[in-house]
């Protein structure tokens, strides 16, 4: 997209997560064209959208179309895996496999991505074939579900799980991090120049502002690997960016909500939202935490840096 | 010439002439080895052409995009045959002259400093000025046809090897702040300046003082216009987050991995060793997108302080991983790479110091990029 074009798509998407959720806003993106331009020009469509619906708290299916985009599949939906994990959410028992991981708002035929002999595949099922459970948790708000069950292994196709699905989405989900992060930023900043103590905004105090200064770091150093995960495309990158945008957003809710205070504290306050939304993201398609020892691991074994992307 | 097309006939140059550029001394070197050598690796660079493009033609330059240099110093830096701190002032100081000094002065002096037959230095800090560069006191007032300058800098790096110093001066009352402050292009040899190398932890007297007693300036080496001498230094401080800060990530890459090239593998804690890598990653990535946008001729502000605090904060990252996985060469090491870490290590801490501190660019983003007032 050229610069006018990406303005005005970002603007129409924009109107389309500030009033719709869920099911509203998978139609308002349809109308919208967004699924054109996920085949066109995934990075504009990806970036727009995820970072929109994580700064409006939204939710919609475009983590399911990005993932099965990225592998080819036709599916309503993906299985994702358990709450920290990237690695594909089944495994073969005998002539089945057996399924344990999550999805968002799923519904008609699933993917699930399985390994089986040491090679990556994936089945599509029915809904209905599999045990369905809804996870409230800390974001009640998110449309999260435990899917368990066995669905037949027959028909699994090869499919490039590590290497393709999961850099997908991890790139969507680290957007809708700095999105969410963003969006805890601006409250926090309006907060403290609204908010008088001693006299004066405490926007004023050092200790305040340098907390913000600290927060719009943390969200630009995720921006910047996301920058580069776009432009190298690679896996260990994409990874890089999750991690950085996920520790990003942990970063951005304890200085926010140090600096919102008690009324941060309230669900009369809108942080929370974005609180909630941060932790369950952070944990989707691997933590921050667990993708950047798995990193550390893995350069300790390959004693060698991933590539930088060239100037 | 284009960046691909520059960088694959630089490398194969590079690589034809690797054993006339490779330094000769041995490791760490004293700061003279090290300026010798960059001096001998200038000069190399700048008569077979390649430091001189991305620089304008009217200063002797081949022209093309600023990636150019962007390239070059990542290139020397990435093979040890520069030190990057000294070898990148070139970065701030030529595109000053550049922009602020009477066009004939910069195409006569500028080749010199860029072909490594001159060192320059840049006269900003002063003991009672650090953080607040605009409360600077070093006095220059007009007289005999030119200016008078009787003061101190401090913290004036490489002065005892320096031709020329760009150098803030008062020019108006002590309360003119920002408004009273003047730019002039020094030579270092005048009479009345006296220059005293400090020592520092890392081991390199990189830093002096310089003290100006009643030295005469002529008028014509006056940069930019009266009391307009802040937006000399306003307009130097973006270089000295872009192209420089490339740089500097090539080397802190080039560290990194030679980390992992020694270390035994239960030295190094995989948490640790995955965050600085993405830390590293993410710095290189914004210093990236800086130069494109230095390159396509935007105006660099602000924003340039995230740069900064990136740098500062991964420079100290590799090197805290430097110490917990070689702390036998960084603690008590005397021989081979050993020198080399430990003063590296020691450098890092200034990260957070030099070139506006961490306070100061998170003073910045917190006034202009998020727009939350001023503190007082």
């Amino acid at each position: 997209m050229d610069a006018d074009v990406r303005e005005l798509f970002d603007r129409s998407i924009r109107e389309a997560t500030d009033r719709h959720t869920g099911d509203a806003l998978d139609a308002a993106l349809t109308d919208l064209g967004w699924h054109d331009a996920l085949a066109s020009d995934d990075r504009d469509a990806v970036s727009i959208l995820f970072t929109r619906q994580g700064a409006s708290n939204a939710t919609s299916s475009a983590l399911d179309a990005v993932m099965l985009d990225a592998l080819s599949a036709t599916a309503d939906a993906i299985v994702l895996p358990a709450l920290g994990d990237w690695s594909a959410p089944a495994a073969r028992m005998d002539d089945r496999l057996t399924v344990d991981g999550l999805a968002l708002a799923p519904r008609g035929r699933v993917a699930i991505a399985a390994m089986v002999n040491g090679k990556e595949v994936a089945v599509t099922a029915d809904l209905g074939d599999l045990d369905v459970a809804p996870v409230r948790g800390i974001d009640p708000a998110l449309p999260l579900v435990r899917v368990r069950g066995s669905v037949d292994a027959t028909g699994a196709l090869p499919i490039d799980w590590s290497g393709a699905a999961v850099p997908s989405g991890q790139r969507a989900l680290a957007h809708e991090l700095t999105g969410a992060s963003r969006a805890m930023l601006e409250l926090a900043r309006q907060h403290a120049l609204e908010r008088e103590q001693f006299g004066r905004p405490i926007a004023m105090f050092q200790a305040v502002r340098h907390r913000l200064a600290e927060t719009l770091v943390a969200i630009e150093t995720a921006e910047a690997a996301l920058d580069g995960a776009w432009i190298d495309g690679s896996a260990v990158s994409a990874a890089m960016a999750k991690a950085l945008a996920g520790r990003g957003a942990r970063t951005a809710a304890r200085h926010c909500q140090q600096v919102l205070a008690g009324i941060g504290f309230t669900t009369e306050h809108p942080l929370h939202l974005s609180v909630r939304r941060a932790l369950v993201l952070d944990q989707l398609l691997g933590s921050s935490k667990r993708l950047t020892s798995e990193l550390g691991a893995r350069l300790i074994e390959t004693r060698e840096l991933p590539p930088l992307v060239p100037l | 010439m284009e960046l691909e097309e520059f960088r694959t006939a630089l490398d194969a140059w590079l690589n034809e002439n690797a054993a006339a550029l490779v330094p000769e001394h041995e490791g760490l070197g004293t700061l003279d080895d090290q300026m010798a050598q960059l001096s001998k690796v200038k000069r190399m660079t700048y008569d077979a052409g390649w430091m001189r493009y991305g620089w304008p033609e009217r200063i002797g330059g081949l022209g093309g995009s600023a990636l150019l240099r962007g390239y070059l110093g990542e290139a020397l830096t990435t093979r040890d045959l520069v030190e990057p701190g000294i070898y990148s002032m070139t970065e701030v100081l030529a595109p000053t002259m550049i922009d602020y000094a009477p066009p004939e002065l910069a195409a006569e002096m500028v080749p010199r400093l860029l072909r490594g037959d001159e060192t320059w230095c840049q006269g900003f800090s002063e003991p009672g000025t650090g953080s607040n560069l605009a409360s600077l006191s070093c006095r220059a007032v007009r007289a005999d046809g030119g200016w008078r300058v009787s003061g101190q800098k401090v913290w004036t790096s490489l002065a005892q090897y320096a031709h020329r110093c760009v150098l803030l001066t008062r020019t108006g009352t002590p309360e003119s702040a920002h408004r009273g402050i003047t730019a002039l292009f020094v030579d270092m040899d005048s009479p009345g300046i006296t220059i005293r190398p400090i020592e520092t932890m890392h081991g390199a007297p990189e830093f002096c003082e310089v003290f100006f007693d009643d030295v005469l300036v002529p008028l014509d080496r006056t940069l930019g216009e009266e009391n307009q001498g802040w937006s000399v230094a306003m307009d130097l401080l973006p270089y000295e987050r872009s192209t420089a800060l490339w740089h500097r990530a090539a080397f802190l890459h080039r560290r990194l991995q030679q980390v992992l090239d020694r270390t035994d593998t239960n030295t190094l804690d995989p948490a640790q060793l995955g965050e600085v890598t993405q830390l590293l990653y993410a710095f290189r990535a914004r210093s990236r997108a800086t130069q494109h946008r230095l390159a396509g001729g935007e105006q660099l502000g602000p924003e340039t302080s995230i740069d900064k605090v990136l740098l500062a904060t991964t420079e100290q990252a590799v090197f805290d991983l430097a110490l917990d996985s070689l702390p036998a060469d960084v603690a008590i090491g005397e021989d081979g790479p050993a020198p080399r870490w430990r003063s590296e290590y020691l450098y890092s801490r200034a990260a957070t110091i030099y070139g506006g501190s961490a306070e100061i660019q998170r003073n910045v983003i917190a006034r202009r990029l998020l727009a939350l007032g001023d503190d007082r």
